[in-house]
């Protein structure tokens, strides 16, 4: 049951937050389906897309800032690349924003690490001129628990400072079964029982789950339950927030059958359910007119 | 006969005042015997450039030399999408204000309304496109409603003018006409989605009251108090808000209010 009204608009009065887990294990190595690239690489250009959708909603007239809408951090797990190196958890931006947890959209916006070529998630093969914020990385294992730890610690700030937004919105895109649990003597469900308590008077916070696979199986996106699910799938959906009513809204828009108590879980997905997934998942209630 | 406008408007809470994303505009009539126009748009808040959009359709309707048929309309449009795109501002934009101009553009609701023949048999004429609405009001009794919208009417996908400009011979074959009979004494309100569908619900629990409140704004505070009021209380959706009152009356008032 979803204890939030999670009615709340988005605007610069109560901005929302959303916070993107990113697994950079090694098996993000792999070739994605029938795709001529790697999870890691596919995921981060879905991601990529995600962050360039959001700042072209906030994109409103010319030669006016980038709409301060929301605050998005994207952490990565498995492999590091600034700092030590070797294994744990970061802000999977570079450039400018490196080593930065959440960052105002306008800031963002501002600052990609490059603007570049880069192929379309669609079945054209085309390729797009694109800002670039994260790049494809993996090795190592897959610190799962840390990385909720992680964000955990951004939301808690978070929430303090916007009591009223709409609750943080936090998606885990992952390949693998988590190797960190248990964590400092919590298991990855007690993390994840410790993130969603964490809450704004518009309801908890909310966690999602987007599961990838390199061969192709079939696709299960929002299930209303565990059942027939392949491992890890029953306990992601356990993991997993029940969606609240406007994303209910939005996935249904999209073409999705939605069942009541369907979980925000997308399992076996390919690059264009993942982007659409990210979509419906990062898309709370707004003015639209 | 005469009639004589008044604007009130809000943007929505959290936002400052001049970012509000409607669009407003009134003419008198003219010396070629046009009567006074009026118009009110709604800009999309999720559109690029939405309010210079809204503003340049109701400035453009009430001043244009357009006629309220589809022919005319559509010529008009197309120069206003025309001069939107070209907009010396844009020369200035960014790549990702261009994008967004290219990709998604801007997108109104629309009314415009034409009084006529105010010394013979008055009456007006409106052409609307979405859901912006034309409420004409006699002795605390409402005669037209244009577009007529039940209160669930509102919200759901509504039609709008485009700035894409292969979508624009389509939006105009949707636009809806309508005219009614004027009356000394009548008030004929247009108002953007939010108040609009707070009018038509409010109507169905208190006519005589409505009327009153609305006949009876005298000042942008008072405007400002009610819609906050009716935000609080989540009767009224969190939006860009235009109340354009139309007064019609057999004299000019005695006596001009200006706030400042």
């Amino acid at each position: 049951m979803t204890t939030g009204t999670y009615r709340q608009w988005v605007s610069r009065a109560t901005p929302g937050c959303v916070v993107i887990l990113l697994d950079r294990s090694d098996s993000m190595k792999l070739a994605w389906g029938a795709t001529s690239g790697s999870l890691a690489s596919g995921a981060a250009l879905a991601v990529n897309n995600i962050l360039l959708d959001m700042c072209v909603k906030a994109t409103i007239e010319v030669n006016a800032p980038v709409r301060h809408y929301f605050d998005v951090g994207v952490f990565s797990y498995g492999a590091r690349i600034t700092g030590p190196g070797g294994e744990g958890v970061e802000s999977a931006f570079g450039g400018a924003l490196t080593g930065r947890g959440l960052v105002p959209l306008p800031e963002l916006a501002a600052n990609p690490v490059a603007v570049r070529e880069e192929p379309s998630i669609d079945v054209m093969p085309v390729s797009v001129k694109m800002p670039v914020w994260v790049d494809p990385v993996h090795g190592y294992r897959t610190p799962m628990c840390q990385a909720v730890e992680v964000a955990g610690a951004h939301v808690f700030d978070w929430v303090s400072a916007h009591p009223d937004s709409f609750p943080p919105i936090i998606i885990n895109i992952t390949d693998g079964m988590v190797t960190d649990s248990p964590h400092q003597g919590a298991t990855l469900q007690d993390w994840v029982k410790r993130l969603t308590s964490i809450e704004t008077s518009d309801g908890p916070a909310l966690f999602f789950n987007v599961f990838l696979s390199p061969t192709t199986s079939q696709e299960i996106v929002f299930p209303s339950g565990p059942a027939g699910l392949p491992l890890p799938g029953p306990e992601l959906f356990a993991l997993s927030s029940e969606l609240p009513p406007p994303m209910v809204e939005n996935a249904r828009a999209d073409g999705y059958d939605v069942r009541p108590g369907a979980r925000g879980l997308a399992f076996n997905v390919g690059q264009s359910t993942l982007l659409r997934v990210l979509q419906i998942g990062t898309r709370v209630p707004d003015r639209s007119r | 006969m005469h009639a004589w406008p008044v604007v009130f408007s809000t943007a929505k809470k959290g936002n400052d005042p001049w970012e509000w994303e409607d669009g407003a505009a009134s003419a008198p009539a003219d010396v070629h015997g046009r009567g006074p126009r009026f118009a009110v748009a709604d800009g999309a808040t999720e559109g690029f450039g939405s309010t210079r959009w809204a503003m340049r359709l109701a400035e453009g309707f009430v001043a244009a030399d357009v006629e309220l048929t589809g022919r005319s309309l559509l010529d008009w449009a197309s120069r206003a999408q025309h001069e939107w795109r070209h907009d010396p501002l844009l020369s200035g934009a960014s790549g990702l204000e261009l994008y967004k101009l290219d990709s998604v553009g801007a997108f109104a609701t629309f009314l415009g309304c034409e009084f006529a023949d105010l010394d013979g048999r008055p009456h007006w004429r409106a052409v609307a496109l979405g859901d912006t609405v034309l409420f004409q009001v006699r002795h605390h009794r409402l005669v037209a409603q244009f577009p007529e919208m039940s209160a669930d009417d509102f919200g759901v996908n509504p039609e709008g003018m485009p700035t894409a400009r292969d979508a624009l011979p389509d939006v105009i074959g949707q636009m809806r006409f309508a005219r009614g009979d004027l009356a000394p004494g009548d008030l004929v309100y247009l108002a953007t989605d939010a108040f609009a569908h707070w009018m038509v619900r409010e109507r169905q629990k208190d006519e005589d009251r409505l009327w009153s409140v609305l006949s009876g704004l005298n000042h942008p505070q008072r405007f400002q108090t009610l819609v906050d009021d009716r935000r609080a209380a989540r009767e009224m959706t969190n939006d860009d808000v235009t109340l354009m009152r139309i007064s019609v009356a057999a004299s000019w008032p005695d006596q001009l209010v200006v706030c400042v």
